[in-house]
């Protein structure tokens, strides 16, 4: 069995003072503190990032943090988009599945805001096919295109989706390392300029830097010492097309759905344990598709459930999601949201989540998508 | 009989007035229609260029008959607003038509005539035996500079011929080209906008040249203004034409049709040839058509063409497809010509 | 610079899907474009279906807001994709007229 013992973020947001690098260390540092190890103490670090060697030239990054952490230990990076940091601690559980008594690092880091809004879309754009890219689509206009698909198939108004980030910056407004920590209302985010049609800029996660680290183990005597220990039940990967145009249904994320159906048969639990959720919402829309995907709620009811606003604290619901704040309101470092996403659940499932603790949880899911939904990464977690 | 088999053209939807760009300067919009006789023109969008416009109107030229692709052994682009200075734009435009391989293709440029001078070469190309179809393509996206008179005349468009031998729809009984080194318009390398020599555009160089080549034609063929039922003229303005065709004695009912200067402005070495187009629109097996190019630098080709009967099975549409338009206003022209 | 070679190799590509009618399967309006379609924005993407079953985005150009859902039927068009560099070569591609 795997256990996570120690998380540490740092702040998500614009970080003018702080480098990519600096982040890694800054996030590396906090998490060492943490669950009192010493770097000679990690055998393996999985590293995710996605638009260093686009935006600034810099790659060979397991050679960079080998620098940091001033070790000769194994050091790999993942890249699948958004979900670098999901696949990253997909290698690093799976590392250890296959290598007894080890203690593994995983961080997940992005600078995005030294450069202009044009070049980090463009970067950003290289999630997305060729044939994308040319038609010039963005990456919102991708989501955009499944939005749209999604309101005229079953019915709803953007007005729908404005509640997904309603309920994301409230909770954004409780978690002091977020991007934004101000709420919204539903009139804010209809009234936002047009990104992509028909999302929004209230609809759309930012363009934000920050690093998160979790450490890993299977070593018995480190088990048996930890003060936080939750055990990673299952984490599971599937992909699908990078084009948009090549999947079968516009309106659900399909790898989302493999690897979600395939976490809950390992982790042999059903929707209903699942109390509390990190799911993808780089656009709203994105968390109306995961919640379905995911088996939480039927296709097509989307739009309507999110009103109800059961998934948001404090409102008696039965499954909570998003308590970082989500992508929307925490923030989206690309390569460092897998990771906080679990961290999240480690946070809510060791009662150390604050203002935005849920009650009473035993298993928690988080959910990661690289592009339009190329690549999905769900892991169950539990106390 | 060397002659046209098929044609095809292209206007771009969007129009802007001729008051529109009047009032930013001041002036006053019924005088410059009066001395230009343009009300509007056609503009291409920002993401149109030469290549683009001759790619519609050559598609459109081999459309409506079924040939063998493999013979069109010659494919020549005449622009003064190529897509490249080096670099065949006649290639993009064949490669994009799946004609392959073995065609000469060359870029021409002689300001306006560029397309009607590679129509005579052309031409002898199919005599000699070497190819049984030629493609020739006339297109600009016409630049003139703001505040300048070329302003409100400069404009878009593209129209394709294919020549060759059998199932014409115009015969070229003959034609004549007329040269001379002529400074009345022209544009550096590396500048944006074409020069002129204002009042010497015309009676030493549009007059001088067009009217020599057509006494030069009307000689050798022993034809006079009054043998033809149409005439058509390359349009500078909505005024050149008409005083030309006058001092060669042609009357104001043989011109009008070919006018397209006046609502489509003047798309360069598309020009003449959309006037060919809309002339065709009307045109009776058995009529003869004056086509008289004119090339700043400069230079003149004339034509005598023939209607044959094929014209009533594969006449195109162009009224109707002129009347789609879309009127703009002068920042959206400014940003579709990339001037701002 | 976009790779001149890369663009001979997609120009082979584009000239199956020209003049094709087709359908508006999936459409949206991009209003924050990259850096390469800044010229162009706003503008909106369509997906189409082709008359060959293949499927293929592009701008749709010379249109009305209200000619902007599904089901809509197109041709497929040569235009200029990309602000090309002051140097580089001009990528031609696919865009979608409305029939």
């Amino acid at each position: 069995m795997n256990f996570i013992i120690g998380y540490h973020t740092t702040q998500f947001g614009e970080l003018w003072e702080k480098s990519l690098f600096d982040l890694v260390e800054e996030a590396i540092n906090g998490v060492l503190k943490q669950t009192s190890l010493s770097s000679r103490q990690i055998d393996a670090v999985f590293f995710g990032n996605m638009l260093a060697g686009v935006l600034e030239n810099n790659l060979h990054s397991p050679s960079k943090v080998s620098e940091i952490l001033k070790v000769n230990i194994p050091i790999f990076r993942a890249e699948a988009a958004c979900a670098s940091g999901g696949a990253a601690f997909n290698l690093a559980k799976t590392y250890l599945d296959s290598n007894s008594n080890k203690n593994v690092l995983v961080v997940g880091a992005e600078k995005m805001t030294d450069y202009s809004p044009e070049e980090t879309i463009t970067g950003l754009s290289a999630a997305s096919s060729g044939e994308e890219q040319e038609a010039g689509l963005t990456f919102p206009g991708l989501y955009a295109m499944m939005a749209n698909f999604y309101l005229e198939k079953y019915h709803f108004t953007e007005e729908n989706l404005a509640y997904v980030s309603v309920k994301n910056h409230y909770h954004g407004s409780l978690n002091d390392k977020a991007h934004f920590r101000k709420k919204i209302s539903v009139e804010d985010v209809l009234k936002s300029p047009y990104v992509a049609y028909p999302l929004k800029v209230l609809d759309s996660s930012p363009i934000s830097d920050g690093a998160s680290a979790l450490i890993l183990t299977n070593r018995h005597d480190l088990i048996k010492k930890q003060r936080n220990l939750v055990s990673v039940l299952a984490s599971e990967v599937a992909t699908d097309t990078i084009s948009l145009k090549e999947r079968k249904k516009f309106d659900e994320i399909l790898a989302t759905k493999i690897a979600g159906d395939a976490a809950f048969k390992k982790a042999k639990i059903n929707r209903r344990d699942i109390k509390v959720a990190e799911v993808h919402d780089c656009f709203s829309i994105a968390e109306i598709l995961a919640m379905e995907d995911l088996g939480f709620w039927e296709k097509g009811e989307g739009g309507n459930r999110i009103k109800e606003l059961l998934t948001m604290c404090e409102n008696g619901g039965n499954l909570i999601v998003n308590t970082s704040g989500g992508l929307k309101a925490a923030g989206h470092p690309v390569g460092a949201t897998g990771i906080k996403q679990i961290g999240e659940i480690f946070l809510q499932l060791t009662g150390q989540a604050e203002k935005r603790q849920v009650n009473n949880v035993r298993y928690g899911l988080a959910h990661n998508v690289g592009g339009s939904g190329g690549t999905a990464v769900v892991t169950i977690l539990s106390i | 009989m060397i002659g046209i088999v098929s044609y095809g053209f292209y206007i771009p939807k969007y129009r802007i007035k001729t008051e529109e760009i009047a009032k930013v300067w001041g002036k006053n919009p019924e005088d410059v229609k009066k001395s230009l006789l343009i009300e509007e023109k056609a503009v291409a969008g920002i993401d149109e260029d030469s290549l683009t416009m001759a790619f519609e109107s050559a598609s459109s030229a081999l459309s409506d008959i079924k040939i063998d692709k493999s013979k069109i052994k010659v494919v020549l682009f005449g622009s003064e607003t190529h897509p490249y200075a080096v670099n065949p734009a006649s290639t993009i435009l064949a490669e994009f038509l799946s004609i392959e391989k073995n065609y000469l293709a060359y870029d021409t440029e002689f300001a306006c005539k560029a397309a009607t001078g590679a129509l005579i070469s052309a031409s002898g190309l199919i005599k000699s035996g070497y190819s049984d179809y030629a493609l020739i393509t006339a297109s600009d996206k016409g630049m003139g500079k703001t505040h300048d008179v070329l302003e409100y005349t400069a404009a878009s468009g593209s129209v394709s011929l294919l020549l060759g031998k059998d199932n014409l729809l115009l015969e070229i009984i003959d034609f004549e080209s007329f040269s001379s080194d002529t400074p009345d318009f022209w544009r550096r390398e590396g500048i944006r906008y074409p020069s002129h020599g204002g009042r010497f555009t015309g009676k030493p160089s549009y007059f001088y040249h067009i009217e020599e080549a057509s006494k030069s034609l009307f000689k050798k063929t022993g034809l006079a203004a009054k043998d033809f039922s149409f005439a058509v003229f390359h349009m500078p303005n909505g005024k050149f034409p008409v005083q030309v065709a006058k001092s060669l004695g042609f009357s104001m009912a043989q011109i009008k049709d070919s006018l397209t200067v006046n609502y489509l402005g003047n798309s360069y070495t598309a020009s003449a040839l959309i006037g060919l187009t809309a002339v065709l629109e009307k045109a009776k097996p058995g009529d003869l058509i004056y086509l008289c190019s004119y090339g700043s630098g400069a230079g003149s080709d004339s034509f005598v063409l023939r209607v044959t009967k094929n014209i009533l099975k594969r006449r195109k549409e162009f009224t109707k497809v002129i009347g789609d338009k879309k009127y703009i206003d002068y920042p959206t022209y400014l940003k579709f010509m990339e001037i701002i | 610079m976009i790779s001149p070679i890369k663009i001979w190799r997609r120009q082979k590509e584009i000239r199956k899907i020209l003049g094709k009618k087709g359908k508006i399967l999936a459409w949206t309006k991009i209003y924050t474009p990259g850096t390469d379609f800044k010229k162009y924005a706003p503008y909106p993407v369509v997906l189409v279906e082709l008359e060959n079953n293949e499927k293929a985005y592009g701008q749709l150009v010379d249109y009305r807001d209200e000619d902007l859902k599904t089901g809509r039927e197109v041709v497929s068009i040569l235009r200029k994709v990309r602000e090309p560099s002051i140097d580089g070569v001009i990528t031609y591609g696919v865009k979608f007229k409305l029939l």
